[in-house]
């Protein structure tokens, strides 16, 4: 990667975040409200994020590798590993042995994290591919395997046919 | 230090037990003629290996005198130059804003994690405010004005006893560039490449993302919070750019790898020098006290011994080649 690009996503990443889930989700349990605004940044920090990427690298293409690049650079920059199962035209998936849901605090019920975990991949996984492939275009699957006490969860990207 | 303290601990507990086990099986008596060979060799072993470690020492000495003249020169431009003092009294004025910001929401939360974090960052902040007052008052004084209480007056006793302490530890211009990579590690992640995963402590720059983050959700519902992010916003942005420079300015000079060096060569100088005397001086001196005395009727006599030193010589070989090593990263 050459180093001016290294330095943009840098600066990209060092601006946009999202709010850290070990410390978000107990606040929102204890008060009971939030949930959408913690959606809405998801959501609004992702599509900024994506949005960003595509511009530092100049990815043109509206397609599920470039969704696929986005998320290894995302990845990459939050330290998540990955591990890519299928890369087609219409889909993408892969397992993650680690998820940020196992990490938040041990007093949050199976419940709360079950329902977290529907918001954030729900509200990150739409921002990546509405502003990929456009809006509404495709769809993603998550098995929440881990919170079941698996060793990987598995996501898969769509897309929706017309 | 740990690796030393290990090194001695490994080459303590190796001689300790040859040294028995040549004592319990030494029974059997050698010639006298080979102890005599055995006894001068390893002197003359001893003595090449003193002769090499001692002009490692010099080396290490002159290495350590070249980077301190040449962060010398540098601090005093860092001094004038870099730290102006709008800059460092912008700075203090925006940590002063983030302790007393996030005291307040600390003791206002109930939350465990939050409260974490809040005093993560109040941890951090207070080493940087202190920093930087060391730092302004050393400028001061390099301009020959007063130094400022404004700011220490702001310290409890338990940070004002960190300033005091760090102000002492300035003892020579170059050890500003401690001060000022601490307070450059403490506000950024030093990651050489973003792929790296690293368990290092997070940055205050992060957790005060992190916070921010939160404040945005938390404010929809309380509005009261309205304010302190955005002064925490203000002062993050303010920081970033401020101590972003200075960060910058830090690698382009190359800083932290002569410190790095620094250090290095300081533990060389030091710790490995007097472990090195133990491990090839006090046998040497042994085998030369021995030596005069090494006759057909006390060859019996001094076998454990020089069993012992023989076996410190193989030890301090070791030693060396270690010593070698460490000189040739410097």
């Amino acid at each position: 990667m050459r180093k001016s690009v290294e330095k943009c996503l840098k600066a990209l990443f060092a601006e946009h975040s999202a709010p850290p889930l070990e410390i978000i989700i107990p606040i929102l349990e204890k008060t009971g409200q939030g949930e959408q605004e913690l959606t809405t940044q998801i959501y609004d920090t992702y599509s900024t994020v994506a949005k960003e990427i595509m511009k530092i690298l100049g990815l043109k293409e509206k397609n599920m590798k470039t969704v696929a690049k986005i998320w290894e650079i995302v990845n990459s920059f939050e330290k998540q590993p990955f591990e890519p199962i299928e890369l087609t035209e219409s889909k993408f998936s892969f397992t993650v042995p680690d998820c940020p849901m196992v990490h938040v605090g041990k007093n949050i019920s199976p419940k709360v994290r079950s329902k977290f975990c529907d918001l954030i991949c729900a509200g990150g996984s739409k921002a990546l591919m509405d502003t990929v492939l456009g809006s509404g275009k495709g769809i993603c699957r998550w098995d929440k395997a881990m919170l079941l006490g698996a060793e990987r969860c598995t996501l898969v990207f769509e897309s929706v046919k017309e | 230090m740990k690796g030393s303290l290990a090194l001695i601990a490994v080459l303590l507990v190796a001689a300790g037990l040859i040294s028995i086990y040549f004592w319990m099986n030494l029974s059997a008596s050698v010639s006298y003629a080979d102890l005599r060979i055995v006894l001068t060799d390893t002197t003359a072993v001893f003595g090449t290996m003193l002769g090499i470690i001692t002009a490692g020492l010099m080396f290490t000495q002159g290495k350590f005198s070249e980077l301190s003249s040449e962060l010398t020169e540098k601090a005093s431009d860092y001094l004038s130059r870099v730290l102006t003092i709008e800059n460092m009294q912008s700075i203090e004025t925006h940590m002063l804003t983030l302790r007393k910001t996030f005291t307040k929401l600390a003791a206002s939360t109930t939350v465990a994690e939050e409260i974490g974090l809040y005093e993560r960052i109040d941890v951090k902040v207070s080493s940087i405010f202190v920093d930087f007052v060391v730092l302004l008052n050393l400028k001061l004084k390099q301009q020959g004005l007063p130094i400022s209480q404004l700011f220490v007056s702001e310290m409890d006793s338990r940070l004002y006893r960190v300033y005091e302490k760090r102000l002492k530890g300035v003892k020579k211009e170059w050890q500003i560039f401690t001060l000022i990579k601490r307070i450059t590690d403490t506000w950024e992640a030093h990651t050489a490449s973003f792929i790296e995963n690293t368990s290092i402590a997070l940055p205050l720059e992060t957790d005060l993302k992190s916070s921010i983050a939160i404040l945005k959700i938390k404010e929809k519902v309380d509005k009261t919070l309205v304010d302190p992010r955005n002064d925490v916003f203000k002062a993050f942005s303010d920081l970033n750019s401020g101590i972003g420079e200075i960060s910058v300015q830090l690698r382009d000079d190359g800083i932290p790898q002569l410190l790095s060096q620094m250090r290095q060569a300081s533990v060389l100088r030091g710790k490995y020098f007097y472990l090195a005397l133990i491990f090839i001086v006090a046998p040497l001196l042994s085998n030369l006290l021995i030596l005069p005395q090494l006759s057909p009727t006390t060859a019996a006599f001094f076998q454990p011994t020089i069993a012992v030193t023989s076996v410190l010589s193989v030890l301090g070989i070791i030693f060396l080649l270690l010593y070698i090593h460490k000189i040739l990263n410097v």
